[in-house]
């Protein structure tokens, strides 16, 4: 009797799936939530950036480049195509400048999307 | 009847990654088999010797898509042995749930290949469906899918609250009654007991003389499991139920894989509950003293092991991986001699292979 019961176990699945909605989303049509910490788009604020370079030390795809003249003179850079979007630069950073937002990054057909300047602290101070 | 010889990959609906067979047939008889790896070398080990030791855990955790976390895992301990410091008891729990909803995660997607390679699409649909329910607790633990990112060297990145571990909670007692009843049908299903009982089995003595390590081990009797016998913290403060069968065929790998997927639920539950108070993270120096590691953990595929040398810089002299399945594959071709061809999908399967573990 046990092993006959056994053997309809998947039918309990049948039925539930002949009344639930689909698993599936029709995105971009339909909006797509994102866990709060999801770790998508990188987000900086060039006020709190003090130019120490640790995001860049720290980064294992080398997407992040700082030209550094001296302490106040620098441009950040990043190249969101080789970016692994693994955190380091935000766990690296010791003034919150850099963090990762819950949207999805899209594609790009313009080239000047390449390369993101971050901060470019000539432009800054004008 | 003549030999004839056939290749199999290293592109084939068979293989999930690329991996080149010549199995020789004769009839409907497959006499023996060859193998040949290093389709997805990356040069990984080489790689890490060029980077950070910080920069390395991301590197690392690239090895393998399914297993990446239980990688950074053992790094880390490696690289915080060789710093001698030890990690908060909170960061090792959930360092531990992570690996177990890893283990769960890759157990039912091997379930669903080999169900797929038996014509039951009904199970691999339901497992996979089952196991995104993981994939969703892991992205909203630790902000990824598949790239988790979830250690650092001195701890973990993120802490559960209360909300989180009740939510995690609430979706592993779903899961359980799932997997109880995919256990029911690989224990009642003519079909899958018909494609799986009695074929391909390894006798104990073929798996020590190979070191095949893993379910397929435990799938032959051969009691080994890392995360009782090397006691990683915090394995050594919980009760590890080892799952081992008797017949070694191909039935028995599955049945170990399911009841150790329900012992990886009950684990995740123990762990939460459980879970000390406390921080997660301890400061860790950058430049790493010389000295030699070695560290072993259970991947979900068997034993893990890491080789980590330091030379007293901030990048490691040597790191050397030795994953499971590399031990797998050299009993590949003896497990596809004295098979029918229509077995040869069943017995890969079975296999539970990881290319991009093996070849690195």
């Amino acid at each position: 009797m046990d092993k006959i019961k056994k053997r309809f176990t998947l039918l309990n699945a049948v039925v539930e799936a002949m009344i639930k909605q689909p698993e599936t989303i029709k995105y971009p049509f339909a909006a797509m939530e994102l866990p709060e910490g999801f770790r998508g788009a990188i987000v900086f604020d060039p006020d709190k950036c003090s130019g120490c370079g640790l995001c860049v030390r720290d980064c294992p795809a080398e997407a992040l480049h700082i030209n550094k003249k001296s302490r106040e003179e620098y441009t950040l850079l990043h190249y969101p195509a080789r970016c692994a979007y693994c955190g380091q630069c935000e766990d690296s950073c010791r003034h919150g400048a850099i963090s990762h937002s819950n949207k999805l990054v899209g594609a790009t057909t313009h080239k000047d999307d390449w390369v993101l300047v971050f901060k470019d602290s000539k432009a800054s101070q004008e | 009847m003549d030999k004839i010889s056939i290749p199999i990959g290293p592109q084939h609906p068979l293989l999930k990654e690329p991996l080149s067979m010549m199995v020789d047939i004769s009839g409907e008889k497959v006499l023996g088999g060859s193998l040949r790896l290093g389709y997805v070398h990356r040069g990984i080990e080489r790689l890490a010797q060029q980077r950070t030791y910080v920069q390395n855990i991301h590197l690392i955790e690239r090895i393998c898509g399914i297993c990446s976390h239980v990688h950074t895992t053992t790094y880390c301990y490696a690289v915080e042995a060789l710093l001698g410091i030890e990690i908060p008891p909170r960061a090792q729990y959930i360092r531990a749930l992570m690996c177990e909803l890893e283990r769960i995660h890759s157990h039912l997607l091997w379930l669903g290949i080999l169900a797929k390679h038996i014509g039951l699409d009904t199970i691999f649909m339901h497992t996979w469906h089952d196991r995104e329910m993981v994939l969703d607790i892991m992205e909203e633990v630790s902000g990824g899918r598949i790239s988790h990112a979830a250690n650092q060297i001195g701890g973990v990145r993120f802490d559960l609250d209360e909300e989180k571990g009740e939510m995690i909670r609430k979706i592993l007692i779903k899961l359980h009654s799932q997997v109880e009843g995919l256990l029911d049908v690989i224990e009642s299903e003519p079909a899958a007991i018909a494609r799986t009982k009695g074929v391909a089995p390894i006798s104990p003595d073929l798996i020590k003389a190979y070191g095949v390590v893993g379910p397929i081990a435990r799938a032959s009797g051969v009691d080994v499991d890392m995360r009782r016998d090397a006691s990683l913290p915090p394995y050594d403060q919980l009760e590890v139920k080892v799952i081992t069968h008797s017949d070694g065929d191909a039935w028995a790998r599955t049945f170990v894989r399911v009841e150790e997927t329900r012992v990886s639920l009950n684990l995740c539950e123990t762990i939460i509950r459980e879970m000390p108070r406390g921080d997660v993270v301890v400061h860790a120096p950058r430049r790493v003293p010389e000295g030699e590691v070695i560290i072993r953990s259970e991947a979900p595929r068997g034993e893990l092991f890491y080789y980590l040398r330091s030379d007293g810089s901030d990048k490691p002299a040597r790191l050397k991986v030795r994953t499971p399945t590399l031990a797998a594959l050299s009993l590949l071709p003896v497990q596809l001699s004295e098979i029918n061809v229509a077995d040869i999908p069943v017995v890969l399967a079975g296999v539970d292979l990881c290319i991009a573990c093996a070849d690195r």
